[in-house]
């Protein structure tokens, strides 16, 4: 089990994370907490949003502002074709996901190839983002506009029946093996020739290129890994809201709320995204109690001191205040015979 | 298609033109100068209307409660740019342009934040320009307000930039900050000043769009869409370019609208900006 990690820290940290999110929502949901059952849905769903834009944005500067876009993509694309085909969702999401995915590496490749950056693939991404926004509401004919239509074709009844689960909840140990799959991913990537290669093109592409490093396509992998989770996350995550409409796709909703969690949780680091998930949704259960119409406010503010004063994030953070320790250690080996 | 629509579809893309123009200069006088793309421009639009509202319960008229509403949207911009920018402009090239990002996007949610839980409503300055009717052509009076006080604001920006000291110096500034700080221009109070100077370009642009639609807290990011759009199309560090592109997007939008729809035609107009992106990334370098 430890040996599909990159390293042991890190599966150690991952098994014990996933075990107590395995665990936790059993003591919580019980037969009629369906609100509590979409929350926790909802939350992995975007931490694994926010781990997809780790990759992306935090390792190789790709400022990816249509993540947005790209969920409702592979959503709508997963439903439709599985309506029109009458087939089961499950059999359409790789087409979701391939169709998203192609759509990340063409933007990588042109970006790159065009040495675009990082505010121009902001802003460009932005754009696609925005023009989607606006194709989802008014391709009314495919999309049902506004509206939208209902959808819950990804259920797991089997489960279900076996963990003696809520209807619906199934889908939460769904998403909790894709984020499981995803810490593998990340731990793999970063603590190989990947990571190396990501931290040599955020510091210096030219340099990097010089030593041999083949900056086009690291940064296409990096898209490729990042929107194959978006495509993989999306219909599961229309899916837990059970109404897929244009709304659950905007930049406000989506691209806003995962660069929060993952500043706040810690950029670069394997539990970041899953830590300020978590983190983000209890405030925004706190606010909605003591706020309610502040909450916006209340994230702006966030988001302004997060990225003056707290860019490492609470990982982050904490992973500094293990190393001093870890230092002071050393010295005292040292000094030892 | 009648001359009498063509004429009226002509006035309505010159307005629109001309709106647009307003908000890209916004953001190409910001970005230029100090390197922030100024995501949250489109909330002092939708502020400097609430403002004057607001002004109006005790002043005059609606021309002096605007005055107010603008000056109001200066000092609120004097403020973000004496407390928030003030961080952001001690880092430096793409540090800045990173954290000049997420710090308005921060600002941007937290005003837009508060006009939702305080100003939910949607707003209008009214005007009073009547309808202009000869034969066939009907010009609504709100146009001919857009049109007539855009142009003479647009104008005056321009002889600011070319004929006054403190616009000449904004101008050294855009080409050469060492230079200009060599010549003993203060950069960090001409930053200050182009700030504000943007924020109440976008405060009237507001006022003025808010003479034909109401607008609202949630107009707040199309706006800076838009203005993000047309300064990308007219050159993210040219004001002429940024205006000329507003005055062609107006007409692009207008027509498109009429002719095609509401929804492809702000599709083109993202498209727009994804093709002038992809020949020209460079620019924003």
């Amino acid at each position: 089990m430890i040996s599909i990690f990159g390293d042991r820290a890190d599966a150690r940290a991952a098994i014990v994370t996933i075990t107590i999110l395995a665990i936790f929502p059993l003591f919580v949901v019980g037969e009629r907490t369906t609100y509590q059952e979409s929350l926790f849905k909802t939350f992995l769903a975007f931490a694994i949003l926010a781990m997809a834009i780790n990759i992306v944005f935090a390792h190789t500067d790709q400022l990816f502002l249509f993540v947005g876009a790209l969920t409702g993509i592979s959503t709508y694309i997963t439903v439709l074709l599985a309506d029109t085909l009458g087939v089961t969702p499950w059999i359409t999401i790789p087409v979701g996901m391939a169709a998203v995915a192609s759509l990340a590496l063409v933007v990588s490749y042109v970006a790159a190839r065009l040495g675009m950056t990082i505010i121009v693939i902001a802003i460009l991404t932005l754009s696609l983002q925005l023009a989607s926004q606006e194709f989802f509401e008014g391709a009314r004919s495919i999309t049902g506009g506004t509206t939208g239509f209902a959808f819950t074709g990804l259920e797991v009844p089997i489960i279900e029946s076996l963990l003696g689960l809520p209807d619906g909840f199934g889908n939460y140990y769904v998403l909790l093996g894709i984020l499981a799959a995803s810490f593998v991913l990340y731990s793999r990537m970063m603590r190989s020739k990947y990571g190396l290669a990501f931290d040599a093109i955020r510091q210096d592409e030219v340099a990097a290129e010089s030593v041999g490093i083949n900056v086009i396509r690291y940064k296409m992998i990096a898209a490729f890994a990042g929107a194959a989770l978006i495509g993989l996350v999306g219909p599961l995550y229309a899916s837990s809201e059970g109404w897929v409409q244009p709304s659950l796709f905007t930049f406000e909703r989506i691209d806003v709320l995962i660069l929060i969690m993952l500043v706040l949780g810690g950029l670069r680091t394997m539990l970041g995204p899953v830590v300020g998930a978590g983190a983000i949704i209890l405030i925004n259960q706190d606010l909605q109690s003591t706020f309610g119409q502040w909450r916006t406010a209340a994230y702006g503010l966030l988001l302004i001191f997060l990225f003056l004063y707290f860019r490492e994030g609470i990982v982050g953070k904490l992973e500094e205040v293990r190393e001093t320790e870890t230092y002071g250690n050393m010295r005292d080996r040292l000094s030892r015979g | 298609m009648a001359v009498s629509t063509a004429i009226e579809l002509l006035f309505d893309s010159v307005a629109r033109g001309l709106l647009f123009a307003l908000l890209g200069a916004a953001i190409t006088l910001v970005f230029g100068l100090g390197n922030i793309l100024n995501i949250a421009i489109g909330v002092f639009a939708v502020v400097a209307v609430i403002a004057t509202l607001e002004f109006m319960a005790v002043l005059p008229n609606a021309a002096v409660a605007s005055v107010a509403g603008l000056a109001f949207v200066g000092v609120l911009g004097l403020a973000v740019d004496r407390t928030l920018l003030e961080v952001v402009y001690r880092e430096e090239g793409e540090e800045r342009i990173l954290l000049g990002i997420f710090v308005t996007i921060g600002l941007l949610l937290f005003i837009e934040g508060i006009l939702f839980a305080e100003f939910q409503l949607s707003y209008s300055v009214p005007h009073s320009v009547p309808t202009v009717t000869f034969g066939e052509v009907t010009i609504l009076g709100s146009r001919l307000a857009q049109i007539g006080i855009a142009t003479v604001v647009l104008i005056g920006l321009f002889v600011f930039l070319r004929m006054t000291y403190l616009g000449k110096a904004t101008r050294t500034v855009f080409q050469d900050e060492t230079g200009a700080a060599l010549c003993g221009i203060n950069i960090r109070w001409v930053r200050s000043l182009i700030f504000v100077v943007s924020v109440m370009l976008a405060g009237l642009a507001g006022i003025l769009q808010s003479f034909e639609a109401a607008v609202s807290a949630a107009n707040a990011f199309e706006l800076t869409a838009f203005a993000i759009i047309v300064s990308i199309v007219g050159g993210v560090r040219n004001i002429r370019g940024t205006i000329a592109a507003g005055l062609l997007l107006g007409f692009v939008i207008t027509l498109g609208n009429f002719f095609i729809g509401a929804f492809i035609s702000k599709i083109i107009l993202f498209g727009a900006a994804v093709v002038v992106l992809i020949l020209r990334p460079e620019e924003i370098a």
